[in-house]
């Protein structure tokens, strides 16, 4: 019943999309190559689903994603943490932060081939951008908006220490609001896997679309480009049920 | 209730407090203030809003640090918070996250009790709250006035020398706060810990204290100080009750006519 509840909606948003899409076909008499039909592109879709090229693919962006993720869930989180109870790491970092923060994941392509080469660490390098932001800034709200009564009550039952409030009360406190930058930043990261993937990619549903851009198959680009579409969507539900567990209400 | 239980005296002498705000402005909210309550005793708060009360429950609980003056709770000047001054809040300040067991274990915890007697504890002080049935639900599945039970019973289960008590009941309706008050003093008679309950309702405080003392609009000082000689369970219809409930709103009033009448267009909250 949950499941259907929530996968309705979507069903409708693909028959709308692939009715406009077909719709657009026979206006504009394009030429496949420039617009294939929608059946053509899931057929396309099938086959890379068939002989295991998409599940190859898709492996290979998202263990760049959990790694580079992986990565800024351990540097961000303790950082957002110290920002969030120690007013001078605020002053000096906020600003570090919100000068960094504008800049696109893609403008760091050109630096990240030079500094790491084309090996994996240069595409991890512009995923850990893409994701870093959302962590720690939620990292630091969520912890600053902990009800001070909360804090007043750990301290009167026994947590007299920093270290032990910390670990009692205000980082489960927190808990939602960090969960929720978790999920903000593997979403901006796997949106990230396109330009990290343009660089030199062997593998991966970034290299798929830039391939198929390369030998002219835009129904291989389309097909990727569902991929992600479909599976972003799939990663965040798993992260939506995870904060679902976090999710007690107020007090 | 836990073995051992023990109450200690509070004292409180030449203490003031003045907050001063960024723009220079200053607020007086306690006037030098002396006070000595023995162990064991139950004393009720009543003033007008902003008289300083809960500031100087604050204080006593070590949430804030006086301008002048001492404030000792068994003789031993007030650090802090600790675990042995228990604070009931007005907003019951339940770990949203644990469930009313874990709550109600979560200072026995501190205290280094072990898992399965920390649960045993837990369990019987949910008991004299009438919670043992919802010891596995979250605050939220929880009504207001089983919030405050749950968190009246987490701050009994540390056994603290003083229970300090900020207007718990002041967000409760009339019906759930009677029965609040009955189950306070049910609670409160098995371990005659030392009580400092602040509290608007001037019936409330006649109902439950040993003593009550008013205080008067700001800055806060110590106007007046009724000792309540009556037996539990107290009734509200008796004339020795109401005789003393009129003697303490006779001191009020005087101080409400002043906050009102100063106040107008400058009424202050708490």
């Amino acid at each position: 019943m949950h499941f259907l509840r929530h996968s309705v909606p979507y069903a409708l948003a693909l028959i709308a999309i692939a009715t406009v899409w077909q719709i657009a076909v026979w206006v504009s008499q394009a030429n496949v190559a420039i617009l294939p039909p929608p059946l053509l592109t899931l057929a396309t879709l099938w086959e890379l689903i068939a002989n295991g090229e998409l599940a190859k693919h898709t492996l290979a962006s998202l263990s760049r994603v959990v790694s580079a993720w992986g990565l800024s869930v351990i540097i961000a989180v303790p950082l957002g943490l110290v920002m969030a109870r120690s007013k001078t790491v605020e002053r000096l970092l906020d600003p570090v932060i919100e000068l960094f923060r504008p800049i696109s994941p893609l403008a760091w392509i050109p630096l990240a081939i030079l500094w790491f080469g084309i090996g994996e660490t240069g595409k991890i390098f512009i995923i850990f951008i893409a994701t870093f932001f959302p962590i720690v800034l939620n990292t630091v709200s969520g912890v600053k908006s902990v009800d001070p009564v909360l804090i007043r009550a750990g301290q009167v039952l026994g947590c007299t220490n920093e270290a032990t409030l910390f670990w009692r009360v205000i980082l489960p406190a927190a808990m939602p609001t960090i969960i929720v930058g978790l999920r903000i930043a593997f979403g901006t990261g796997w949106a990230a896997i396109i330009a990290a993937e343009l660089v030199a990619a062997q593998s991966g549903l970034g290299y798929l679309i830039a391939d198929g851009m390369e030998i002219l198959r835009s129904d291989l680009v389309l097909a990727g480009m569902i991929a992600i579409g479909v599976l972003g969507v799939l990663i965040d539900s798993i992260f939506r049920l995870l904060g679902n567990r976090y999710d007690w209400g107020a007090g | 209730m836990r073995e051992n239980s023990h109450s200690k005296s509070i004292e409180v002498s030449n203490l003031s407090m003045t907050f001063r705000s960024d723009d220079g402005t200053s607020v007086n909210a306690l006037a030098p203030t002396n006070l000595e309550i023995e162990p064991g005793q139950f004393v009720a708060i009543v003033g007008p809003s902003g008289c300083g009360k809960s500031t100087l429950l604050n204080i006593l609980a070590g949430f804030l640090t006086p301008s002048d003056g001492q404030a000792s709770i068994g003789n031993e000047a007030v650090a802090g918070p600790s675990i042995d001054h228990g604070v009931v809040f007005q907003d019951y300040a339940l770990f949203p996250w644990l469930t009313v067991l874990d709550n109600v274990a979560f200072g026995l915890k501190s205290q280094g009790i072990g898992s399965s007697e920390r649960k045993e504890i837990a369990m019987r002080f949910l008991d004299v709250v009438s919670l043992r049935d919802f010891a596995d639900k979250r605050p939220r599945e929880l009504s207001g006035g089983m919030k405050q039970r749950a968190a009246i019973a987490r701050t009994f289960a540390t056994n603290p020398s003083v229970i300090l008590m900020d207007e718990p009941f002041g967000a409760l309706d009339a019906l759930t706060r009677r029965f609040l008050q009955q189950q306070l003093l049910k609670i409160w008679s098995e371990s005659r810990k030392t009580v400092l309950f602040i509290t608007h309702s001037v019936q409330e405080a006649v109902f439950l204290a040993d003593r009550i003392i008013v205080m008067t609009a700001r800055p806060g000082r110590i106007k007046s100080d009724f000792l309540i000689e009556l037996d539990h369970p107290r009734d509200f219809s008796s004339d020795s009750f109401r005789k003393i409930e009129k003697n303490v709103f006779d001191s009020l009033d005087e101080e409400l006519a002043k906050t009102f009448g100063l106040a107008g267009n400058q009424l202050q909250g708490d």
